[in-house]
């Protein structure tokens, strides 16, 4: 838009003038310039000044000159800086009411001033200027001024100078008559022209093309925008329809200056269409305009001209869009290209036209080479001799010749051929390269920004062609990349070739080799099989440096590279550029990585056809390549890399002796294989297969295949699985025939290039020796024993784990949460006790010793060969549980390998924790001694009732041990432990019998009693009796356990101690004798201070008769004793119950009768002759 | 039968899977990659306006100077694309709607990896047959 005069560029302003009183003008026109709509002022200072109002004198006898051109260049500057609508005479009133000189001289710049403005329908304003109110101005001289000036009473103003609000009021006044009378001149103007145009007066299109634009502008000027539109539309009509018909000027001039005008009033009319708000009409309008003039190119000599012209018009409109205060409309009808719609989204984006004002500024930038090549030799001459003088002439779009003769300076019309030398010369001086990039960045950053990446490619591509022959190839490098790497992704393989191949040449530019080689691979590999055909001189500029993607010209590209792989040398280009060549000095290594576009031109997979192998032995694996550039690909060596270094190799291309023997020098320690042949045909895979071995164990990756061409080029392909390895997506025919990188096409879906290397064999011996159960209490003592028989042991290190065997893990319930003297672990790992080499590394096997209540590490000293070392693990069980003991041991063969190189024994074993001897206890009153307790009286069957003991009175407890265990005991010990000091003063425990001497043993399923008499002295409902404690040991003939007896502890339930009232005694011999009577006495005690009623019976048996009552009753005194005897004599001998006898307190309710074995007696048929020593004998009595 | 027409597919990862130049112009293969850069710019303009329509025939969403890109968008997002400079909407349509019925046939080659390059030379024949009778 900055071509464009500024006075075409805004809308047209009205103006006026004052005349006189310059110290008022300044506050006028900033005030008229305030006004809305605006207007300008042509301040004169004083009435000498006022003949450029005046209208350009005529010869009126001049014969009418033929129309020399369309619009005339400074018609609208004249207008809008020079032609007033009205003007405004400044008079003081002190000049008007003075001296009659003054007012002659008032009168007389009057006069010259209607004259000026005379002919011309400018409009008059007289204006007193009053200093103050004071200096009246009387209504006769009013009168008489207006009648001098010819004017009506309201054009006559009169101004306060020095009050500020009649000032205002007087200027506001002022801007309102001078708003009218400015619409009046440009109404009654337009009118006037009109009628003109309406009555033809004229014989000329141009005239009435000029006519309507005179309108048009004198319609805005009274921003009547829809009047001008009609007339401005109505002689872009009138100018389309000249182009066959005008002959005034020569044919090419002619064409320029139809598209000068046309392109003035197609702005004017965009213009006033896209701040009307009409965008969708504003571009339709433009479609038109480039439809109806695009045709028109003219010669192909001057066609840059026309070229330039139209890229013009793009711009403009795309600035005009860019700078439209109407905003895009958001809701444009979603569907485009229909009838009544025929826009596209993008037509109504800036960025549209930008990028096509680029296009065809491309267009005017071949066409200018082009005629410049044309004309070169031809006229070069005439160039020189083409002077500055060339001007642009009076009307738009025309050109003159200025020359000068002395002092006369003559305009001369051009001749088409001088003036297209003079275009020539004038497009030269213009760069239109920045211009075409700046445009095309203009539109690519936009259609960024609008989310639209191709069309933003599209520039983005043709920027860096722009860049390219520029020669700016850093910018275009930049640019080409970023556009490849959407071709390359969305896979448009004639754009990617197209864009590559300018890449290839901007390396070559920059004697870059690798990026050359990348560039030329990946175009020799891309799929493009069209037949050659033979490239036209002008297909150079559609296709670029790449040229035709064909078939043929894949395989030129490719033999030029490879001929620069043998070590050819390319030429650089007669235009610049370096040559390229590589040399043995500066290798040439090209990557490439699973996203690599060159896996086109090399893909390696590595397949292993096992999963795991062990460690040294061998396996087979198979290395495959595919190439898909269009010749056979000859390789000189491959060169295999694994992640061990050690299982490198190389293989060597049989034919090519030459570099193997080089080969042999540098690398001797790298296994070499041989291969018949390393060529890779288009499309095929060469598979190779070969053994490696491992010796180390953990993961063998094959990381890279290396294949060397040439002296000094390699190619480095990351390894691929074939399992996972993705497909190429360009080649991806329906017609090609899927091929497999294996031959077993299940190694194809599960092959790997990764193979796990297995640990080596442990030989190293780990045992754990225990075997029988553990018993709950005792220390566990599970010997491990590390025998080494064929590995030494280094760093070794050895761990316990101790897991409950029914799952679940943990060792401990924190439901039961009964304290244990060792938290709640019911298992729990006490020490590791190292033996044998222990005392030499004693302070370095602490430092990692470590042991928590299920988990131990322990550290394993240095073992050569044959050694062994042993430890005992002590485990101790509080519960019984089956325990799972895991003991692992993990120790390097070799004292140098590193840590990597472990190996790793395990051995479990599940040991059962049991419980050795259950007690079991009662207690028992002495022998036919029965003490009534109310408590048992009372008691309700059925309920668990503690055992009542009578106060006073020596029980029995006898406590049973048995041994449910599977191994031999020894009862060490068996004691009653009273608990407090307080229970033992209460109640006494004295042992009777029944423990052996010392150790008895105890075989399993055995039991072992103890006798304690228990007294109790205090009446307590509630008395702990103690614990009973009971020292074992394993019967174990080892001398392991000599000293340690195991403690196990049972607390005896408490018991009820009471007050009998009664006790019944039965009082009768050990023994009898058939026939011969013996006494039987009952006695009763009456422990109480009442008297006690009782009632006894004795019934009648078959084995005895007796003597004495069946049924009585009785009294028994306070504190006394009642006996009640019987004669009694046995009938039948052996085991006779006694007469049934049943004795029942009244007071109590309770029948006291003895048990059945108390009431039982052995009864001989004769006197029995004991032969047994004194002692036996006593023992017996008693 | 237009001056100029090139029609490519492009399958549903934007991948052109079939391309010809189908007009009448003498210099054919002259223009091929300017068409091609016009297509894949049209690209798109197409992606915003195959979700706005049900209609599978867009018409045309593009135009490069008198060029004019018509597109078709299948079920399964495959889009034709024309650039081509008649007006005839028409037999564009049907040139269209025709196309699609050989593609079809391809989709139902089990050897055919959809998304992957038609070559065949039967549906490249018969597509320019049909666009010697539509276009």
């Amino acid at each position: 838009m900055e071509y464009y005069p500024e006075e075409l560029r805004t809308p047209p302003i009205s103006l006026v003038s004052v005349v006189g009183c310059p110290e008022l003008h300044q506050t006028i026109s900033s005030f008229l310039h305030a006004e809305q709509p605006p207007i300008n002022t042509l301040a004169l200072p004083d009435f000498s000044k006022i003949s450029v109002l005046a209208r350009k004198h005529k010869d009126p006898l001049a014969s009418p000159q033929p129309v020399a051109g369309i619009l005339k260049r400074d018609w609208l500057m004249k207008h809008r800086t020079r032609v007033a609508a009205a003007v405004a005479a400044l008079f003081r009133a002190d000049y008007v009411t003075g001296d009659p000189a003054q007012w002659l001289q008032v009168c007389t710049d009057l006069e010259n001033l209607k004259a000026a403005v005379h002919g011309r329908s400018i409009r008059l304003i007289v204006i007193l200027v009053q200093t103050n109110e004071s200096e009246d101005v009387s209504e006769d001289l009013k009168i008489a001024l207006r009648k001098r000036a010819e004017i009506d009473t309201k054009y006559l103003i009169t101004f306060l100078q020095n009050d500020a609000s009649e000032l205002r009021q007087s200027l506001t006044r002022l801007a309102s008559i001078f708003a009218e009378l400015c619409n009046t001149y440009y109404r009654e103007e337009g009118r006037r022209i009109r009628t003109r145009i309406e009555k033809r007066t004229f014989n000329s299109v141009e005239l009435n093309i000029r006519y309507c634009f005179k309108v048009a502008v004198y319609a805005e000027f009274r921003r009547d925008w829809a009047e001008a539109l009609r007339f401005y539309e109505e002689a872009y009509r009138a100018l389309r329809e000249m182009i066959a018909t005008s002959t005034r000027l020569p044919p090419v001039q002619r064409l320029v200056e139809i598209k000068a005008v046309a392109e003035q009033l197609h702005f004017k009319t965009s213009t006033l269409l896209l701040h009307g708000g009409k965008v969708v009409e504003a571009i339709a309008w433009f479609n038109k305009h480039i439809a109806s003039y695009r045709q028109l190119v003219g010669s192909t000599k001057n066609s840059f001209l026309h070229w330039d012209w139209l890229s013009r018009q793009f711009l403009v409109f795309a600035e005009l869009l860019e700078t439209s205060t109407v905003a895009i409309p958001s809701t444009l009808p979603s569907h485009f290209g229909t009838s009544e719609n025929p826009l596209t989204e993008w037509e109504v984006q800036p960025a549209y036209y930008y990028q096509l004002a680029a296009s065809y500024l491309r267009e005017k930038r071949y066409c200018l080479d082009s005629s410049l090549s044309m004309t070169d030799s031809a006229s070069a001459n005439t160039l020189g001799k083409n002077p500055e003088s060339v001007l642009p002439s009076v009307f738009v779009g025309q050109s003159a010749r200025l020359l000068e003769q002395g002092d006369t300076i003559e305009v001369l019309p051009l001749s088409d051929a001088e003036y297209i030398n003079y275009a020539i010369t004038e497009a030269q001086r213009f760069q239109d390269s920045y211009e075409i990039i700046a445009l095309f960045k203009k539109a690519y950053e936009s259609f960024n920004s609008l989310k639209a990446p191709r069309l933003a490619s599209h520039c983005s591509t043709r920027m860096a062609k722009e860049y390219f022959i520029a020669e700016d190839f850093n910018n275009a490098k930049l640019h080409f990349d970023g556009v490849s790497s959407l071709y390359r992704q969305e896979g448009w393989v004639t754009l990617l070739w197209e864009s590559l191949g300018y890449l290839r040449e901007c390396s070559r530019r920059f004697g870059s080799v690798k990026d050359f080689i990348e560039y030329s691979l990946e175009m020799a590999s891309l799929p493009i099989f069209s037949a050659g055909e033979v490239e036209t001189p002008n297909s150079k500029r559609e296709y670029g440096p790449a040229g035709l993607p064909t078939l043929s010209r894949r395989e030129s590209v490719q033999n030029e590279v490879f001929g620069l792989l043998r070590g050819e040398n390319i030429l650089p280009l007669t235009d610049g550029g370096c040559s390229l060549i590589i040399t043995e000095e500066q290798p040439v290594r090209v990557d490439v990585d699973v996203i690599s576009p060159l896996r086109m031109a090399l893909l390696a997979c590595v397949a292993f056809h096992d999963q795991s192998v062990k460690p040294g032995s061998p396996t087979m694996m198979t290395l495959s390549l595919l190439s898909q550039l269009p010749c056979p690909v000859e390789v000189d060596r491959l060169e295999i890399e694994f992640n061990q270094p050690k299982c490198n190799f190389i293989i060597v291309n049989a034919v090519k002796d030459l570099s193997t023997a080089q080969l042999d020098m540098d690398s001797q320690d790298v296994r070499v294989e041989n291969a018949p042949s390393l060529i890779l045909p288009t499309n095929k895979w060469l598979r190779l297969t070969y053994e490696v071995k491992s010796g180390q164990s953990g993961k063998l990756e094959c990381l890279s295949i290396t294949a060397k061409i040439g002296k000094s080029f390699m190619i480095c392909c990351q390894a691929e699985s074939p399992a996972s390895m993705e497909e190429l997506p360009f080649w991806k025919f329906e017609d090609q025939v899927e091929t497999f990188p294996t031959k077993d096409p299940g190694l194809t879906y599960s092959g790997l290039k990764v193979i796990q290397v297995e640990e080596p064999e442990p030989q190293v011996d780990l045992i754990l020796g225990a075997s029988s159960p553990a018993l709950v209490g005792e220390t566990f003592v599970v010997p491990l024993t590390i025998k080494s028989n064929g590995h030494e042991v280094y760093s070794g290190e050895l761990k316990i784990n101790l897991v409950d065997a029914r799952g679940g893990g943990l060792l401990m319930s924190p439901r039961e949460a009964e304290p244990f003297s060792s938290g709640n672990h019911h298992v729990e790992l006490l020490s590791i006790s190292g033996t044998g080499v222990e005392d030499e590394s004693q302070t370095q096997f602490d430092n990692i010793r470590k042991i928590q209540q299920s988990f131990g590490v322990v550290s394993v000293p240095v073992l050569r060969v044959g050694d062994s070392w042993s430890c005992k693990l002590e485990i101790k069980w509080h519960r019984p549980k089956s325990v799972m003991l895991y003991a692992s041991l993990g120790y390097s063969p070799n004292s140098t390998e590193a840590a990597s190189q472990r190996v790793n024994i395990h051995r479990s074993l599940q040991i059962e924790g049991k419980i050795p001897i259950s007690i079991s206890h009662c207690f028992m009153m002495p022998f036919r001694r029965e003490p009534l307790l109310l408590s048992k009286v009372k008691s309700l069957p059925g309920i668990e009732q503690k055992v009542s003991l009578a106060l006073n009175e020596t029980s029995v407890l006898i406590v049973t041990a048995q041994n449910c265990s599977e191994v031999p005991l020894r009862v060490i010990s068996l004691s009653i432990r009273s608990d407090g000091d307080e229970d033992s003063r209460a109640c006494s425990v004295q042992h009777v019998g029944g423990i052996p001497a010392d150790n008895a043993p105890l075989v399993p399923g055995e039991e072992f009693k103890g006798i304690f008499s228990v007294t109790s002295k205090v009446d307590s409902p509630n008395l702990e009796v103690g614990s009973v404690c009971l020292v074992w040991k394993r019967d174990l003939k080892l001398g392991d356990f000599e000293d340690s007896g195991v403690v196990t502890e049972q607390k005896l339930p408490s018991v009820i101690v009471e007050q009998p009232p009664l006790i019944v005694s039965f009082d009768c011999p050990p023994h009898a004798i058939l026939g011969v009577p013996f006494l039987f006495h009952i006695r009763i005690h009456n422990q109480t201070n009442l008297l006690q009623e009782i009632k006894y019976s004795l019934g009648d048996c078959q084995s005895f008769v007796f003597s004495g009552p069946h049924d009585n009753a009785g009294f028994v005194l306070p504190k006394s004793e009642y006996i009640m005897s019987y004669k009694i004599v046995p009938l039948c001998s052996g085991l006779q119950q006694l007469p049934q006898v049943s004795i029942t307190s009244v007071r109590y309710s309770a029948a006291l009768n003895p048990s059945a074995a108390a009431a039982t007696i052995f009864v001989y048929p004769s006197e029995p002759e004991f032969i047994v020593g004194a002692k036996k004998q006593e023992t017996i009595l008693v | 039968m237009a001056n100029t027409a090139c029609f490519i597919i492009v399958s549903r990862n934007d991948i052109p899977i079939y391309e010809a130049e189908v007009g009448s112009a003498m210099k054919k293969e002259e223009a091929a990659q300017q068409h091609q850069f016009i297509l894949h710019a049209a690209l798109d303009i197409v992606e915003d306006l195959a979700w706005t329509t049900s209609a599978m025939f867009l018409k045309a969403v593009d135009k490069f100077n008198d060029l004019v890109v018509s597109v078709y968008v299948t079920a399964g997002h495959t889009r034709f694309m024309l650039l081509h400079d008649s007006r005839n909407e028409d037999g564009i349509k049907s040139f269209f709607q025709e196309v699609q019925e050989l593609y079809i046939k391809i989709l139902l080659n089990p050897l055919y990896l959809p998304g992957s390059r038609i070559t065949s030379s039967h549906f490249d024949t018969k597509v320019r047959a049909l666009a010697r009778k539509y276009l």
